[in-house]
């Protein structure tokens, strides 16, 4: 399970991100409840990737490839990176539209 | 020689090597040296032979299935583009007479529907069953019967709902249906009947292939086959198949509602009584939008799968594209409502859609650009596979940078339904999945055919497509610019569409003329064969690429590489003369080794069912029972729906056997027992796909719920009082713990033989007192599901419940007649188990279910 996580992890933590979004703009619509709840959540959110992402490094430095967590946690790295940048440009809208 | 598989210094302890336990040095033993016993081989071919004459209907081998399911997908293919020429033929110039306009109506929802429901998703799929088994060395998918069930269901309904365009009676809604077009007020025949239920088979036959998909890239690896050695192709398809496992059921629970509106009046859709015709909308995208990935993400693997051979060289980036694909596997998810924008959203949703929609392009971008260096850095060859490969690149790019420019949404409200949006994505479809898929045609032909495709009529099948496309499609951008809307059967002359037009129609002759030819292609050298196949002829380093029989690979090899012919070498003749894993067959029967799930380590061997009927019968009355319904012959409907399922039954009844001996060697002294239960099973993970499957079609119904209340909440009435919480909590409660002590009486050597399976049966009578309070305590409280959109949405939870708990009785009768034939194995048996696990999910999801519908809104 270890290694899902880590593999999946930056993935699912954009996911809840996205959904949350999408719940929170259906409640609120553009009014200032969704934008501020936006804001906080998407610092929830990279706040979680960014751990997800230290963690992947910190396990990739202390196994080697061929361990059972070694290569999820060298996948895991760059799909946390990704959803990093993909949950801040997801919350873009909120402050630009 | 071990006995076992040996630790390897702590399983799952920092540092770990291994996954189960297993040590991986003992793969230092193979090849082994020793000679095979003589009649080995002999005995793996009587046992994996596959029936001859008429009996060939009851195959399972992949190799038979998987061709069959390539050639019907094919089939559908051809017969919707026949339906695009003729509305091309329509369109060619203005005023044209050739098909009535209702007539047109039926092509063009024809041709959407089967070429995505009866060919993009069914092709790839049947690529799954056809490639995987031998690219992961596996003897078999695991579950070799729901390949073949899907396959079949898959057909016979297919066939059957095409047949209704000759009848008049084909759906003419557009492929996805929007009521109120589609409700009966404006649609009062049986057409869109047709595709409500007709798509329904196509659902569970995808259904059970992402099961079966999903099970065996987990399970049925090469020993060795970490997932950083996987095929990219496998982990196309495991993202695929996850991928259809979550979306599915979005438009499963939206045809029910649907049709239950159509059919009971439940007003689902209806503004008028509370419902609201853009929650299909919601549930349809949730499923069509990421539809349009699952077509594309199996073309990408087998595209990655084959610049790599074609360019001779490692594929640059493998790791980035895993990481693609996982990730479009979610992003895909987040861009539903991009077919929505002209609705009326609130402006922030919109802009979180059009986010989604531009960052869903990085992954693809990752991908194409991986397979350019790739190519480049390589020595990619002059032929037909490489063609298909480049030309579906160039088209796939050219849909990308459009598909770019509609998720900007001031574009979009202007190219919204006109030709715009059909040149954009059939740009997508065919050059990111019908190019790749003809490549793939060329390339694994080999695999299955005495001879190879041709290369010259390859080139020409290739440029008159590559042409014929260009012509077709580049136009309708203009044509959509200038304003012409999609769907329209004709148009006024003077409008200045119609060169374009005209040239649209030239180009989709040429595009046929390709087709045509490479029909002639097939038919002059295709020649099907499970042994002397024509081989590597393109030179891949991947597993597939083994000498192959029936029964796959001789022996199943240790994979140390991600190009194992490339870099181990020697395999082949090592795999062919069994000096791997199961180089025989160790219990007489169908076997294959089932591996862990990360490192692909020997957990056990899995006793696979060979050739069988019930399959097949079950999948005619599958289909049956949909079309009859259809056709309003309800009797022989729920006749053909019973016989389903006593023929699943008796299908099952054969597995889950225990075998003599209890443990066998499998080559080098390493010896795996051949029955075990729990998590490790194939059986489990199905089951906890299955679960999760019904899972999403609950969170659709109660997502329906919560958007209905959001917008006509004012109207909805009190639920029933709190206290009939208490009885109805009571029932789906007890029914979990029943089903839970049943599972522990059953490892308990004191209990007699009956009281597990008779606690099982307490179990799922008490789901059903439970459900059935529920019910009532709704009924009595005067909301009925024809009033509203509240009592549609209500009552489509309770039908959801109702369904499972029918499943569930079903599921512990059955066990108790296993158990009266000394079929229940003790302390532990797998399915007992799963339908303990079945049963207990049961309880809960009622629970949750009842809580929602009852506490909110009110008392929360």
């Amino acid at each position: 399970m270890r290694a899902w996580l880590l593999l999946l992890g930056g993935m699912l933590v954009w996911a809840v991100h996205f959904f949350l979004l999408y719940a929170l703009a259906s409640l609120w619509g553009s009014a200032a409840p969704a934008r501020i709840g936006t804001g906080l959540v998407t610092a929830a959110c990279l706040a979680a990737n960014a751990g997800i992402l230290l963690l992947c490094v910190r396990t990739a430095k202390t196994h080697d490839a061929e361990t059972v967590i070694g290569w999820p946690a060298r996948l895991g790295a760059p799909v946390a990176a990704l959803s990093l940048v993909s949950v801040a440009w997801q919350g873009l809208p909120a402050l630009l539209v | 020689m071990s006995s076992a598989p040996i630790a390897a210094g702590g399983k799952g302890s920092p540092g770990a090597r291994s996954e189960t336990g297993f040590d991986p040095e003992l793969y230092r033993r193979f090849p082994t040296k020793e000679e095979r016993p003589e009649g080995e081989l002999a005995e793996l071919e009587r046992v994996w032979q596959a029936p001859r004459g008429w009996r060939l209907l009851t195959a399972v081998n992949n190799n038979y299935i998987g061709t069959f399911y390539v050639g019907a997908a094919f089939l559908f293919f051809l017969l919707a583009g026949i339906l695009a020429l003729v509305m091309r033929v329509q369109l060619a110039l203005p005023l044209q007479g050739v098909l009535p306009q209702e007539t047109y109506n039926q092509f063009f929802t024809m041709h959407g529907t089967v070429m995505m429901f009866l060919f993009a998703v069914p092709a790839v799929e049947a690529l799954g069953v056809l490639l995987l088994p031998q690219m992961l060395a596996a003897r078999d998918l695991p579950f070799p019967r729901l390949s073949a069930y899907a396959f079949w269901a898959y057909l016979v309904g297919g066939l059957c709902f095409f047949a209704s365009l000759f009848f008049g009676l084909a759906p003419n809604g557009g492929w996805f249906m929007y009521p109120p077009l589609t409700s009966t007020a404006f649609s009062p025949g049986i057409n869109a009947d047709f595709w409500l239920l007709g798509i329904g088979f196509i659902e569970i036959s995808a259904i059970a292939g992402a099961i079966e998909i999903i099970v065996g890239v987990l399970k049925t690896r090469a020993p060795g086959m970490t997932l950083a050695r996987m095929p990219i192709f496998a982990w196309a398809m495991l993202v695929f198949a996850g991928m259809i496992i979550i979306a599915f059921p979005a438009v499963i629970f939206g045809t029910l509602a649907l049709e239950l509106e159509r059919a009971l009046n439940w007003p689902f859709f209806d503004p008028t009584r509370g419902g609201d015709p853009l929650l299909w909308q919601h549930l349809f995208w949730f499923f069509g939008h990421p539809e349009v990935y699952i077509i594309f993400l199996p073309a990408a693997g087998l595209v990655s799968m084959m610049v790599s051979s074609l360019a001779k060289t490692p594929l640059v980036g493998y790791r980035l594209i895993v990481l693609a694909l996982v990730a479009t596997g979610f992003i895909s998810f987040g861009v539903w409502a991009h077919h929505m924008f002209a609705v009326g959203m609130p402006r922030l949703s919109i802009g979180f859609f059009s986010a989604a929609s531009m960052a869903v392009s990085v992954p693809a971008g990752i991908q194409v650009f991986s397979w350019i260096a790739t190519l480049s850095t390589g020595k990619p060859s002059h032929n037909v596979p490489t063609l298909f490969v480049v030309g579906g690149l160039v088209i796939f790019v050219m849909g990308g940078l459009t598909g770019v420019m509609v998720a900007m949404v001031p574009f979009d409200w202007q190219a919204h339904d006109s030709y715009f949006i059909v040149a954009h994505l059939h740009y997508v479809l065919i050059g990111g999945m019908v190019f790749p898929l003809f490549a793939t045609f060329y390339f694994w032909a080999p695999m299955m055919s005495r001879r190879p495709l041709s290369e010259r009529l390859g080139k020409w099948v290739f440029w008159l497509m590559f042409a014929g496309m260009h012509l077709t499609f580049l136009p309708m951008h203009l044509t959509g610019l200038m304003g012409m809307p999609r769907r329209v059967w004709t148009y006024l002359p003077e409008r200045d569409w119609e060169i374009t037009n005209l040239l649209s129609t030239a180009g989709a002759f040429v595009l046929g003329a390709g087709i045509l030819l490479f029909l002639v292609d097939i038919a002059r050298n295709f020649r099907f064969t499970t042994g002397d196949t024509a081989g590597n002829v393109y030179g891949g380093g991947t597993l597939e690429w083994l000498p192959n029989g029936l029964y796959a690979a001789r022996s199943i090899p240790v994979v140390t590489s991600r190009d194992p012919l490339w870099d181990q070498p020697g395999i082949s003749e090592d795999v062919e003369e069994g000096r791997y894993f199961l180089p025989g067959t160790a219990t007489g029967h169908r076997e294959t080794l089932i591996t862990s799930p990360l490192n692909a380590e020997p957990q056990f061997l899995q006793i696979m069912p060979g050739p069988s009927v019930w399959p097949l019968f079950s999948a005619i009355f599958t289909a049956g029972f949909f079309l009859l319904l259809t056709v309003q012959a309800y009797t022989i409907g729920v006749v053909s729906g019973v016989l389903a399922i006593l023929c699943v039954l008796r299908w099952l009844w054969e597995t889950d056997r225990v075998v003599e001996p209890a443990r066998v060697d499998i080559g080098a002294g390493i010896q795996v027992p051949t029955y075990v239960t729990g998590g490790s099973t194939h059986g489990w993970w199905a089951m906890v796909v299955l679960l999760i499957v019904i899972l999403m079609i609950f969170l659709m119904a109660l997502f329906s719920y919560l958007y209905l209340y959001g917008i006509h909440g004012r109207v909805w009435v009190s639920p029933p009082a709190t206290f009939w919480l208490a009885p109805v909590l009571a029932g789906y409660g007890g029914a979990t713990g029943l089903a839970l002590l049943a599972r522990r009486l059953l490892a308990r050597e004191t209990s007699t033989l009956w009281s597990p399976a008779t606690n099982l049966i307490f179990a799922a009578g008490t789901l059903a007192l439970g459900w059935a309070v529920d019910l009532h305590s709704w009924r009595a409280s005067g909301l009925s599901p024809e009033s509203s959109g509240q009592g549609a949405t209500v009552y489509g939870l309770v039908a959801h419940q109702g369904m499972v708990v029918f499943v569930a009785l079903l599921y512990a009768v059955y066990i108790a007649a296993r158990n009266s034939r000394g079929l229940v194995s003790r302390p532990r048996n797998t399915s007992f188990d799963l339908a303990t696990m079945f049963i207990a999910y049961c309880g809960v999801q009622g629970s949750v279910g009842a809580l929602v519908v009852r506490l909110f809104p009110g008392v929360v």
